[in-house]
């Protein structure tokens, strides 16, 4: 009871805070005063304080199970495990936004501790921007959805967790996906904060460089950890279906990875600048919209989220953004021309223009699949577009950005010195023997023969780039020193490479577990085997397992040594409403990937069966690329902006 | 050098070109249970979202279901093989994806559940 007095004062006092700082940090800016921008920027530590202060109070409500507040009843029982008790923190739509406010607050802190060296007018701006965006939430959270109502009558047990999401996934998957939508709020606060102060130099790009790659690598993560989630208990044999609520967390992220690319173009050669600011700006408001498609359901998803007055809040809040944005672009659009020599066509800028282009043109796609049902709600008959409208309009466009993910890396900066064939030699050869090995192996779809050689393409440029970088410290005369020298030198970029290496092993394993995935259903008998793919699975038998809180169906399959135990539980406290258990066999090659759909009278049991091929490179391949986003980036901060040289030498300058 | 706005206007297109061709050959009608039966004899794959009533039929171990969809005012027969989401029971609001055949059917392809709104329960017992 305590706890929620205190908990509604902390926020009420965090909101405060938080407008206190909105006001003074641009008043302070715009003046120019040295000591009320200091207030304004502890005003704003302050609201992170309160906003951990409430958070802490949450979590300590829902671990000692205080039924009093409506929201710990909702959300947990006493016979969740303690984890899931501790994750229904973020399990909520209010918790989650108390969360997300944490985030915000956190990070935001820790991009102004370090923002001395921007000037002070540019951090007081990013400063009132981040507490504008955290009093947005704070609204939120005090007036329409609070984490510490109180019930009327305190009850003897909470409601609990839906068994789908008793899963150790929700432990890691929500939180990482919502942690990496806050923190696209500090690129976008910076950029705003250069925009207001009139600058269009690079120095907002420097000083965020690690937010904005910490956002990319959340949301990285978050993506892959939903779709392992999503194939390890869902039980459909995918991992992505591009429902709304998926495309909503990929477009930001398409529109970062555009951006940690041009942003490279703006640090080396001054150009894209006013690029650089809209991408930051669109990958925001990507992250606005996304929140209010995801929490105002409307329009029709798999995922439905819990109707609340929250969905108009957002709406309004992404009017707002969109102005702001918007009239702050055209009001300093005079100031954002290039001041850098025009590039070449045939020039690594070049290529990250017509990476940018094509990644954006993939968003278009998205977004126009995802909003379809409102808009053609609004003049006729709702249409939805399912997985074909997306694997056919953005299927080209991702090849097209493989294409240049193998060729790209190789093409120097301004421009095209030696004959550019050499250089791409080694990708060329990658691609056209691939080809022909699927060609010759009776492969005839056009897709995979595209995809899977475009894939081996691209790493081949990273481990070609790798073997020049050990002849480099060979040349230099070796020894572990200059090894480590070489790589610590350079890791941003042997780092973004690994990621690049990363990705064309997720691209693999999506191409060969779409192409090739195969399904069979089969009805068998106890004794009777079912052959998919090659893979013989034998049926053993199945019991029936009492729990404390539902019952299990286990089938046993043989395969070959191994015994796989789909399952299905049920749960008679929620109506019967019954669990799978997929059975997976992992490799390498394929997973065998059974699910069990019932048993019947006669002792028979009904399977699906999948077999799946390369989907543990998906997984492999995002820990690649999350690995090179850590080395690249581990260490003291350096200087952003590296001197290319007058004479580049070899066609890879430095990246 | 880079004609910015020609590469911009080329790309676009060929999204546009791309969108286009794409989600006209794809892109299905979104239907109520009463709009789907305003609208018979209809043709072409559909998408329908309804409550399922109590009437579930499951043979063969449950890989082929009946049941009654229903909205607020009309309801329809919807015939189903394949493994079902985990949360398909009665009550459950479900997207039925097929078509409607002419004993008046509906021959379903796909079967979505509306995932947990929540973690509670209690959207359940309603």
């Amino acid at each position: 009871m305590i706890l929620a007095f205190l908990g509604s004062g902390a926020l009420l006092a965090g909101l405060v805070m938080a407008v206190f700082s909105v006001l003074l940090s641009f008043w302070a800016g715009w003046s120019e005063n040295r000591v009320m921008i200091q207030v304004g920027r502890r005003a704003f530590y302050a609201t992170a304080a309160m906003i951990l202060f409430a958070s802490v109070l949450l979590e300590t409500a829902l671990l000692t199970h205080d039924f009093s507040l409506a929201y710990v009843t909702e959300h947990s029982d006493l016979s969740t495990p303690i984890a899931l008790v501790a994750a229904a923190f973020y399990g909520g739509q209010e918790g989650s936004l108390l969360y997300w406010a944490l985030i915000l607050g956190l990070l935001g802190s820790a991009s102004l501790l370090a923002s001395a060296k921007l000037g002070l007018r540019q951090a007081a701006y990013a400063a009132g921007t981040m507490a504008a965006i955290l009093s947005f939430f704070l609204v939120v959270l005090v007036l329409v959805a609070s984490p510490f109502n109180l019930l009327q009558i305190t009850p003897p047990d909470g409601l609990g967790l839906n068994p789908v999401l008793r899963d150790g996934g929700m432990l890691i998957h929500p939180p990482v996906v919502l942690a990496g939508f806050a923190s696209f709020a500090i690129p976008f606060s910076f950029a705003a904060a250069a925009l207001l102060a009139g600058r269009s130099d690079a120095a907002w790009i420097a000083h965020t460089r690690r937010f904005a790659l910490v956002a990319w690598g959340l949301q990285s993560t978050g993506l892959v950890l939903g779709m392992w989630w999503a194939y390890h208990v869902l039980g459909w044999g995918g991992y992505w279906g591009w429902d709304p609520v998926e495309n909503v967390a990929l477009m930001p992220w398409l529109a970062t990875t555009a951006y940690l690319h041009s942003s490279q173009v703006q640090e080396r050669r001054g150009r894209l600048r006013g690029w650089n600011f809209g991408l930051v700006i669109l990958a925001f408001l990507l992250v606005v919209f996304g929140t209010f498609i995801v929490r105002s359901g409307i329009v029709p998803s798999v995922h439905t989220f819990a109707v609340s007055a929250i969905g108009p809040w957002f709406l309004g809040f992404l009017g707002a953004c969109l102005l702001f944005s918007v009239g702050l672009l055209a009001l300093r659009a005079g100031g954002l021309k290039s001041h850098g020599e025009p590039a070449p066509a045939v020039s690594r800028e070049g290529a990250f223009a017509l990476q940018n282009v094509l990644l954006i043109g993939v968003v278009a796609v998205v977004m126009w699949g995802t909003i379809l049902p409102l808009v053609s709600g609004m003049v006729g008959q709702e249409r939805v577009v399912g997985a074909g409208y997306y694997e056919k309009a953005a299927g080209p466009l991702f090849a097209a950005i493989l294409a240049l993910m193998a060729a790209g890396p190789l093409v120097p900066w301004r421009r095209a010195g030696g004959p550019l064939w050499r250089s791409l030699r080694w990708p060329a050869a990658a691609f056209l023997i691939v080809l022909g090995v699927l060609f010759a192996a009776g492969v005839r779809s056009v897709p995979p023969l595209i995809g899977i050689p475009l894939a081996v393409a691209v790493a081949s440029t990273v481990l070609y780039e790798y073997v020049r970088g050990a002849g480099r410290w060979r040349n230099a005369g070796g020894g572990r020193r200059r090894a480590v020298g070489l790589l610590a030198r350079r890791r941003r970029r042997y780092g973004a490479y690994l990621a690049h290496l990363g990705l064309a092993v997720v691209v693999l394993g999506l191409a060969a577990s779409h192409f090739w995935q195969q399904e069979k259903d089969v009805t068998l008998a106890p004794g009777q085997q079912v052959s998919v793919a090659g893979y013989t699975l034998t049926y053993a038998g199945s019991e029936s397992r009492e729990l404390a809180d539902h019952t299990e169906l286990v089938a046993a399959m043989k395969l070959g040594s191994q015994t796989l135990e789909p399952a299905r539980a049920t749960y008679a406290g929620l109506g019967g409403q019954s669990l799978t258990h997929v059975a997976i066999s992992s490799s390498p090659i394929a997973d065998v990937y059974v699910v069990l759909a019932g048993t019947n009278g006669d002792g028979s049991a009904s399977f699906r069966v999948f077999v799946n091929p390369l989907v543990s490179w998906i997984w492999a391949g995002g820990a690649i690329i999350i690995l090179g986003v850590v080395l690249g980036n581990a260490g003291a901060l350096r200087s952003a902006a590296e001197p290319v040289g007058v004479r580049v030498p070899s066609p890879v300058g430095a990246s | 050098m880079i004609r910015w706005g020609v590469v911009m206007t080329v790309v676009a297109a060929c999204v546009g070109y791309l969108v286009y061709s794409a989600s006209g050959g794809s892109a299905e009608y979104y239907l109520t249970v009463s709009e789907l039966r305003a609208q018979q004899p209809a043709s072409g794959v559909v998408r329908v979202a309804g409550v399922v009533q109590p009437d579930v039929q499951r043979t063969d171990g449950g890989l082929h279901v009946r049941f009654t969809e229903k909205d607020t005012t009309s309801s329809v027969m919807v015939d189903y093989t394949g493994a079902l989401p985990d949360i398909f029971r009665p009550g459950i609001t479900v997207v039925a994806e097929g078509r409607l055949g002419p004993d008046g059917v509906f021959h379903a392809s796909t079967l979505l559940a509306k995932c947990p709104s929540r973690f509670s329960t209690s959207t359940y017992t309603q």
